[in-house]
């Protein structure tokens, strides 16, 4: 149990990159009760977005200048796509039956990963994205990645961003207001149809961030990239309480702490020995999830739904 | 008890129904409803249970769009759209309470402030001077309203930890917040008891006093023709009568669909049944 320290840093860092993802289902989730399969590939789209605005500058520029304006372009595609996929694929089915749009989202999901693959060149196998050179750096026993640097700074920074928000600004009371009770919140003045393109844009900034971070990070990007990360940041949004924020980073955490411990330690327990390592993490990603929702089926930070009528 | 300062119908018309009838499927709700309420005026709208006077606020605010006729606000069309209708200057209350449950007494206000202000996700986020200003007078705003509804004290408290009654305040404080001309009260007094139902009289005349009217359903016959300078009633849909409080009060029609059509033979077919 020596590394524990260095298993925890890298359960952590894993953690904020789910929740930041994570996010983005939650708050949809919240204001319009939607779950948006697409978000995975939103997440995608943002990484190409930064790919594309990299190999667009010069070479030789620093990453000081690249790695923030890969962010603004990385940004700027996610939240296009998904406020696009807002109006053009979501909206009109808003008074359909629950099911519609959650299959538009499947086939969305589809459809952009698609795109992606036969239209962006050489997307057909991962393309190499920066990594932030130079050597790790060493806090007591624990290493951590230069390029993991951007998330460790990053999530934080978005969170309080989002926290403070949502409690203290008109727009977010409106959010709050729209997803505690629409048709009250119209009649208050607001626009509920903004609000729920405002949901789809953060969480896709969010996103974007993220892909960012999962770039510096494994140094690549490719268009099934969005699939599984989406899957755990889905898990993640569930884990911590759909609808609630600070619940989505909660569990994107708990999750990334699950999957490193569980990677490092579960072989050492006697008889548990095939259980172990990276081929079972997100096994035991899972089964988290699943003794999470038998003891509290609303997730961790969740509201029971009773409260909502 | 109550000191009525003499209602100043400037006649300037605020409202102004037109022929608003709402079906659902083959049930006519709402049957070619016409209404007016001009400044200054409270209204009262009495009628059975499931007579359509919820139907017909409903059509008002825009939650339902009328399958025919108009609704009009200072001569302007309403758009059928509920934050359209809100910004244009009405608000309401719902017969059962609609507050944000999860959120303060102080942030329900600050939402119905919504439509009175402006900041957007940028400026929010640079913060500039302007958002600190209107963010200052909104709640400036809502406390004073807070105070007039006296709920000030509970400014901070969640609104579903609230008693039945301030709970009904709160809606009224919050729909205040939009500074309306006309507001829409859905049975205020549901479920209170003859002081708080006093209280909320009080409330009413002083709402008025702030230059707002007035469009109140009611069930209680005494809080409504205490208050009311006109009163329609509405009887499976339709607007059967409207007027003072004799006229209400004396009408055949009235008294048939609260209690029921008289017995042949017993001697209450004094009068002639001219509706028919």
């Amino acid at each position: 149990m020596h590394d524990l320290p260095q298993q925890l840093a890298n359960g952590l860092i894993l953690g904020a990159l789910y929740g930041l993802v994570a996010i983005g289902y939650t708050m949809v989730y919240g204001i319009v009760q939607l779950i948006n399969f697409a978000h995975g590939e939103i997440f995608m789209v943002g990484g190409f977005g930064a790919l594309t605005a990299y190999l667009a500058l010069p070479g030789g520029t620093t990453l000081w200048l690249a790695v923030p304006l890969m962010l603004i372009a990385g940004i700027l595609v996610s939240t296009l796509v998904a406020v696009g996929a807002e109006r053009f694929a979501y909206r009109p089915l808003r008074s359909a039956p629950r099911l519609a749009p959650l299959i538009t989202a499947i086939g969305l999901s589809i459809v952009l990963q698609q795109l992606v693959f036969s239209f962006y060149p050489d997307a057909k196998k991962a393309r190499v994205f920066p990594k932030i050179p130079g050597d790790p750096f060493e806090l007591a026993s624990v290493t951590i990645q230069r390029s993991d640097i951007f998330l460790i700074i990053a999530a934080p920074i978005c969170m309080l961003i989002l926290g403070w928000f949502v409690a203290r600004t008109r727009s977010g009371r409106a959010m709050q207001a729209t997803s505690q009770d629409p048709d009250t919140a119209k009649l208050m003045g607001i626009d509920t149809d903004r609000v729920i393109v405002m949901a789809f844009a953060i969480g896709a900034a969010f996103a974007a961030v993220a892909a960012v971070a999962y770039g510096l990070r494994t140094g690549q990007v490719d268009f099934r990239m969005g699939f599984i990360l989406g899957l755990k940041a889905f898990t993640a949004a569930v884990l911590g309480g759909i609808g609630n924020i600070y619940g989505a980073m909660l569990g994107g955490l708990a999750l990334g702490l699950a999957e490193g411990l569980a990677t490092a330690y579960i072989q050492h327990i006697p008889g548990m020995h095939l259980f172990g390592g990276g081929a079972w993490k997100d096994v035991w990603a899972f089964v988290l999830l699943i003794v999470v929702l038998l003891v509290r089926p609303q997730g961790l930070l969740g509201e029971r739904v009773a409260d909502r009528a | 008890m109550t000191t009525t300062t003499a209602p100043a119908p400037t006649g300037t018309t605020l409202l102004d129904v037109r022929g608003v009838t709402m079906r659902f499927g083959g049930l006519t709700a709402v049957n070619n409803v016409d209404l007016t309420v001009s400044e200054g005026e409270i209204i009262g709208l009495i009628g059975p249970n499931g007579a359509g006077k919820t139907t017909f606020f409903n059509c008002l605010t825009g939650l339902y769009v009328p399958t025919e006729g108009t609704v009009s606000y200072k001569g302007n069309l309403l758009p059928p759209k509920p934050h359209r209708v809100t910004q244009a200057g009405i608000a309401r209350t719902f017969q059962n309470i609609r507050l944000f449950a999860n959120m303060t007494v102080l942030e329900n206000v600050l939402v119905g402030r919504h439509s009175r202000t402006k900041e957007g996700l940028f400026s929010a986020i640079l913060r500039g001077p302007g958002y600190r200003r209107a963010e200052s007078e909104s709640h400036d705003r809502a406390m004073e309203l807070l105070e007039f509804t006296g709920l000030a004290a509970k400014a901070d408290h969640l609104a579903r930890n609230l008693p039945y009654g301030e709970q009904r305040k709160l809606e009224i404080a919050r729909a205040l917040a939009s500074d309306p001309g006309l507001l829409l009260l859905d049975e205020p007094t549901a479920g209170m008891n003859p002081q708080e139902t006093r209280a909320a009289e009080e409330l009413v005349f002083a709402i008025r006093d702030r230059g707002i009217a007035i469009l109140v359903i009611e069930h209680d016959m005494r809080f409504i023709f205490n208050l009311c300078d006109r009163t329609a009633v509405l009887v499976q849909g339709q607007k059967i009568v409207e007027g003072d409080r004799e006229t209400v009060q004396n009408d055949e029609r009235v008294i048939t669909a609260y209690l029921g059509a008289p017995l042949e033979g017993t001697g209450a077919a004094a009068s002639t049944e001219a509706d028919q």
